[in-house]
């Protein structure tokens, strides 16, 4: 047995023991230059951009194939997380029976000229480099709200939950400083990625001739992107992407779904408490629940956030993102409601004191509302379009603010608005679901009545409920408060579509 | 107290440092800090046979990272997906770190290294006392080293005495090696990569090459003569639409519209009689036969039109510098043999052989592919001898210094028919390595109630959950690429060098290790002394292929590969200036005895399973992305290759056929053949034709549908071709 052994041994200890360096002599010289520098020296700019110019990526069609090697060597080159890539490959299909047409299409960040995401953020994490034109992410200042995200037309920045961070594609700006290529332009087999220096006056005359990058992308008018396509062969009118008929339902950000209804919840009720003050028919509880609500709804929105410790930063976005804004807003918002709360504690005050704050809980209340309003108005989603939203948002506002009252103080007429305000809300929606024309609106009606038809029909049962309890109410009171809790229900589910189910715009994707 | 107040903004920090670049030296340019290599080291690429350079980075000897070589001359500083993701699949979670043996319970639990042999060896020897030494068989691979593979072949045939034994090449190369044996008298791809840019012409025949083999896609497109790209293609691929012309056959009708281009070539006198005259035989029956294929009756078989026709015709014809290129559309088909040599005849005729730009050129599957036809010494004895003949085992007895009575004298039977013999009992034990049958194999579903029939099967693998382990009773932990060294003979007949760059985990071995371990538990280790290494047993490869087409004499040792940058086969000891690139028959002397190629062909014949009313589309498989490597084993532990490819098994749907079925984009269908059903998302497509249904062969219940019909003399599968109904669910 003992020779046995031993040879066993032998071959385990031989098996772990590395012997490449030992065997094999170096051959790789240090070098001053890249050995690779020769494939890619000609696909890149020799010279910095002047004043008026920035680094573009430039992408030839006719050479992109489909190998895929720049989504590898982004990742490895990088050091990137296990599935990250900050290049993507998709596919555009279309042509006729007779002259079928695929055109693959390699995307990155298009480094825009008026950058959505660096516009939303509201901690200021993106800047856009005063000489090469590169949007860059600064890491450590992200406080990982994703706004970015939901901002960035051509799902560029990527949420990276690890880190609880947005990380994103910089041109490998540290290589091209060195005079080195990114490593997408270093790994093309067919030379399809080259780094290009382009006028701003460029690329915004370039959006007056073409609509979209690529068939099947987002309007260009919106961020100005930097990146040219080209191609010798023009792609035919009909070129839909392979994710076309993906319907795959969004990210739901449920800690959004929930601020979201209940701010607009307090919101409601506080703008009604308001109102009753002025009749001299308000009392504590509701306000207090009002309260509670609005502190919940904020409180919630932290979960949101992969790093809520940076959130203090959020003021400084204010000159451009919405997101500041309503940040701030619902931050004052929240302070003057709980002032309003302590009011109606302390006997010492004028009697209008508590009408005066009350009305400036409800002012900022229904600014803090448009503020969420615009945070998704902004992003310029079809189906987050100003209209959709504002319905949606101050609807949810009127008819919770409405419930709220009736069950706290019931009546007749309350409790049959509230009746009427939750149908009317109810039959807008069901419009949403008709399948019409415009593509985004009817991609999110599918979505609605096929991979999320249980929460569509949540949706519609429990305000379906809450109209017949408000009804109910009218006879038996108490039933108010049913009515209350259908209806917020109904809209808890309502805000739950209103994210998984618009349309997000991309850059065209994979088949399926 | 600046420490304590954080910044109003940060441009540094953790977050930001991680991925901080620094130069990597070495050549490398700029890497993340944090893989900042200490040494580094070239290696080809164990996926494809495009046989890759990659530039491995190093810490204290182990691999960190990975950069295509610049300096390959294979792929000059480029790679597929996947080769830059060649490591991740090492460190997976489900690799097989200890051999398991399936208890009573029915469970595969770990055993040592010592009962996993014993139980091998006791188990093969008892049913080989039973059955005959016929009744055990192996199934290789074109995955492993060279030297893995002799040495297997060797041990397995010249010292525990087992007559079968095979390899999943069968299911990519076996075409390709026939139909060069009986053409050029020897199993020799005659070209060399830098043909790729030498070429006026380009004919792919059933060749995706873009995703299927993009870094060689890379060099069509170094090509400064403005060639014509000619694909031949049921479907209009990623190549077909790269292509300068594109012809869109109905499946199977490849070799009478190769026939039909030889008819026009002829009456057009497009052919070059001098090459034929002095380098060729077997013409006139060429001639005879192609007289039979008029453009009309071509159009008729093959759903072209006689322009599209001619016009492919004359731009052979008119070429200069034509090459010719086929991959699987070829060689797994039910006639493939013939049509690959309908190729080589088409390039015989026209005199485009052995001048830069010009052959007819087999592109490769697997990575050793190669080294598996050359050396395995399965179908054929080793060096590309003959089993069947006296003197081929006289010399290998001798080089081996083996008695001649170790070495049998009929041929292995090939795969399909070892997975008969499961079926009618003759086969009992069964060695299953590095390849993944019960996903792979042709009509999988029979297979699989076949496995159950045997006695023993034992698969070693680097991965304990392949569908083919999971069904073993032994499992073998085997070390992969990256963690052993050896040699991959590359399509353009390259050996290229494997290092050991990373440590196998547990007490996973080297397939060669396991090797030596069952020869000496077996009781043969002294009759295998010599083959004490992966260096020794290639130093014993030279002697074997010393004087043979094959002849590598001349390659002194590793060393010599990894200086040179791989070296092509022939190169003989007293060869001299080794240039990076050649192309055999420079000279127009083939390998037959008479020095000259053979025009050989053959009345083409019916699909083996046509539609019908029942069975109304035809299923045409294959790749689906350059993400994707055969049954994922591999590819599927990386993050980045998965995300690359649909996740569910897709179905590419013609609109017209969809609309007539009622199918919606991205529904759910049915897709059933003879043998089996499988469900699957439809995407709907106009390249695919009418009547015509694609799905990728990775995706594991696709063979559940294939139709089980082989090549005659090459026993390849035909997997491009069945008969099945598309259901709306």
């Amino acid at each position: 047995m003992m020779p046995t052994l031993t040879l066993l041994d032998d071959l385990l200890a031989e098996q772990g023991s590395m012997t490449a360096v030992a065997r094999f002599a170096r051959l790789h010289e240090r070098h001053e230059l890249p050995m690779q520098a020769r494939y890619y020296r000609d696909l890149i700019p020799l010279e910095q951009p002047a004043d008026g110019e920035q680094y573009a990526f430039a992408v030839d069609l006719d050479a992109c194939t489909a190998c895929k090697a720049c989504v590898s060597a982004c990742h490895s080159l990088n050091g990137l997380d296990d599935e990250e890539a900050w290049r993507d490959v998709g596919v555009l299909f279309g042509g006729t029976m007779i002259e079928p047409v695929q055109q693959t299409v390699t995307t990155a960040c298009h480094h825009c000229a008026d950058p959505a995401c660096m516009n939303g953020c509201p901690v200021l994490a993106y800047e856009k480099d005063a000489v090469t034109g590169i949007v860059r992410h600064l890491d450590d200042q992200c406080i990982g709200c994703q706004y970015c995200v939901l901002k960035c037309p051509y799902d560029v920045p990527k949420y990276n939950k690890k880190r609880g961070i947005v990380r994103k594609c910089d041109m490998c700006s540290s290589r091209l400083g060195a005079g080195e290529a990114p490593a997408c332009v270093q790994a093309c087999p067919n030379e399809a990625i080259r780094i290009e220096v382009v006028s701003k006056a460029v690329i915004s005359a370039r959006v007056e001739l073409e609509d979209a990058l690529v068939p099947g992308a987002f309007a260009s008018d919106y961020t100005l992107p930097s990146t040219r396509y080209r191609s010798r062969k023009p792609l035919a009118a009909n070129m839909a992407p392979g994710n076309a008929h993906d319907l795959t339902p969004e990210h739901s950000h449920f800690p959004l779904v929930v601020m979201l209804t209940l701010t607009q919840w307090a919101a409601g009720a506080l703008c009604a408490d308001f109102v009753m003050r002025t009749t001299r028919m308000s009392g504590q509880a509701m306000v207090m629940c009002a309260v509670g609500l609005a502190l919940a709804g904020l409180g919630a929105s932290a979960f949101h956030l992969g790093r809520p410790f940076g959130a203090w930063r959020a003021f400084l976005g204010l000159r451009r993102s919405w997101l500041s804004r309503e940040i701030v807003v619902f931050g004052l918002w929240s302070n003057l409601a709980l002032a309003l709360a302590g009011s109606l504690f302390v006997t010492a005050l004028p009697p209008s004191a508590p009408i005066v704050l009350a009305g400036g809980v409800a002012a900022t209340g229904l600014l803090g509302v448009f503020c969420s309003v615009m945070v998704y108005a902004d992003t310029r989603r079809v189906g987050w379009g100003l209209g959709r939203t504002s319905g949606r948002f101050f609807g949810t506002t009127l008819l919770l603010g409405l419930s709220m009252v009736a069950a706290f103080a019931g009546g007749v007429a309350l409790c049959g608005a509230v009746a009427v305000v939750a149908l009317l809300k109810l039959a807008w929606e069901a419009t949403f679901l008709r399948l019409g024309d415009e593509p985004a609106l009817r991609r999110s009606a599918l979505v609605m009545r096929g991979p999320l038809r249980n929460v569509t029909m949540a949706r519609f049962v429990a305000g379906g409920m809450g109209v017949v309890c408000a009804l109910a109410a009218i006879f038996f009171p108490p039933l108010a408060w049913l009515a209350l809790g259908c209806v917020a229900l109904g809209e808890f589910s309502e805000r739950y579509l209103f994210f998984t189910a618009v349309t997000a715009p991309r850059m065209p994707g994979r088949i399926l | 107290m600046k420490k304590l107040i954080p910044p109003i903004r940060a441009w540094t920090g953790p977050l930001t440092n991680d991925l901080v670049q620094h130069p990597g030296d070495f050549g490398l340019g700029r890497v993340p800090a944090r893989l900042k290599p200490d040494d580094t080291t070239s290696m080809v690429c164990g996926f494809c046979s495009t046989g890759c350079g990659l530039n491995v980075h190093l810490k204290n000897g182990q691999a960190i990272n990975l950069t295509p070589d610049p300096n390959y001359p294979v792929n000059l500083g480029m790679a597929c997906p996947k080769g830059w993701e060649a490591l991740t699949p090492l460190d997976a979670l489900d690799r097989a770190t200890t051999p398991l043996l399936r208890d009573g319970s029915g469970m595969l639990v770990p055993v040592d290294w010592e009962t996993a042999l014993q139980t091998f060896t006791l188990r093969m020897k008892a049913i080989m006392h039973e059955h005959g030494p016929e009744s055990v068989a192996w199934l290789g691979t074109g995955q492993m080293p060279t030297e893995e593979m002799a040495l297997l072949g060797a041990v397995a045939k010249f010292g525990m005495g087992i007559r079968h034994g095979d390899a999943n090449t069968r299911q990519c190369m076996a075409t390709a090696a026939t139909a060069y044996k009986q053409s050029f008298g020897f199993d020799a791809p005659p070209f060399t990569y830098q043909d790729f840019e030498e070429s006026d012409v380009l004919v792919f025949v059933g060749s995706n090459l873009c995703i299927a083999h993009p870094i060689m896609w890379q060099r069509v497109l170094r090509n400064k003569h403005k060639p014509e790209i000619i694909v031949i293609d049921p479907r209009k691929t990623e190549t077909a639409m790269a292509a300068t012309q594109h012809y869109a056959l109905k499946p199977k009708s490849d070799l009478t519209l190769l026939y039909g281009v030889a008819n026009l070539l002829l009456a057009r006198g497009w052919i070059d009689r001098g090459y034929i005259e002095r380098h060729t035989t077997g013409f006139d029956e060429f001639e005879a036969l192609v007289a039979e294929f008029p453009p009309e009756r071509v159009a008729a078989a093959s759903g072209l039109p006689v322009a599209q026709i001619e016009r492919l015709a004359e731009t052979i014809g008119r070429g200069k510098r034509v090459s010719f290129w086929w991959t699987m559309g070829v060689n797994q088909g039910h006639e493939a043999t013939r049509t690959a040599q309908a190729i080589i005849n088409l390039a015989l005729m026209t005199g485009n052989m052995g001048r830069p730009g010009t052959g007819a050129n087999s592109i490769t599957g697997q990575c050793n592919a190669m080294g598996s036809r050359i050396f395995s010494n399965t179908t054929g004895l080793f060096g590309g001898r003959d089993f069947l003949k006296q003197e081929h085992r006289a010399e290998v007895a001798r080089v081996l210094g083996i008695g001649e009575h170790n070495i049998p004298t009929d041929n292995s039977l090939a795969y399909d028919q070892i997975v008969a013999g499961i079926g009618s009992g003759k086969i009992k034990g069964l060695w299953v390595i590095a390849t993944n049958t019960s996903h792979s194999w042709i009509d999988q579903g029979t297979f699989n109630d076949l496995a159950k029939k045997l006695d023993f099967l034992v698969v070693q693998d680097m991965y304990h959950t392949t569908e083919t382990a999971q069904r073993a009773h032994l499992v073998l932990p085997a070390a992969g690429w990256g963690e052993k060294e050896g040699t991959f003979i590359n399509s353009e007949r390259r050996f290229g060098l494997l290092k050991k760059v990373s440590r196998a985990p547990g007490q996973a071995l080297a397939d060669f290790h396991i090797f030596t371990l069952i020869a000496h538990y077996w009781g043969c280790g002294e009759m295998f002394r010599a083959w004490s290494s992966p260096e020794a047993v290639f130093q014993i490869m030279k002697e074997l292929s010393r004087g043979r087409p094959c002849d590598i004499s001349g390659i002194e040792n590793y060393r010599m590969l990894d200086e040179k940058g791989g070296i092509q086969w022939p190169w003989r000891a007293d060869d001299t200036e080794l240039q990076t690139e050649r192309r055999l028959f420079e000279d127009g002397v083939y390998f037959h005895p008479n020095g000259k190629a053979k025009f050989i062909c053959e009345e083409p014949r019916e699909m083996p399973e046509p539609v019908d009313s029942e069975f109304p589309f035809l299923l045409l498989t294959g790749r689906g992305s350059s993400a994707q490597w055969h049954t994922e084993t591999r590819t599927g532990k990386s993050g980045v290759l998965r995300k690359l490819s649909p996740a569910r098994i897709y179905v590419e749907v013609n609109f017209e056929d969809a609309e007539r079925l009622g199918v919606a984009p991205g529904s759910t269908v049915r897709v059933a053949s003879r043998r089996g059903a499988l469900e699957a998302t439809a995407f709907l497509t106009n390249t695919v034709q009418a009547g015509q249904v694609f799905i990728p062969m990775h995706y594991a219940q696709t063979n559940v549908l294939t139709h089980p019909s082989f090549d005659p003399y090459s026993r390849q599968p035909a997997y491009k071709a069945c008969a099945v109904a598309v259901q709306k669910l």
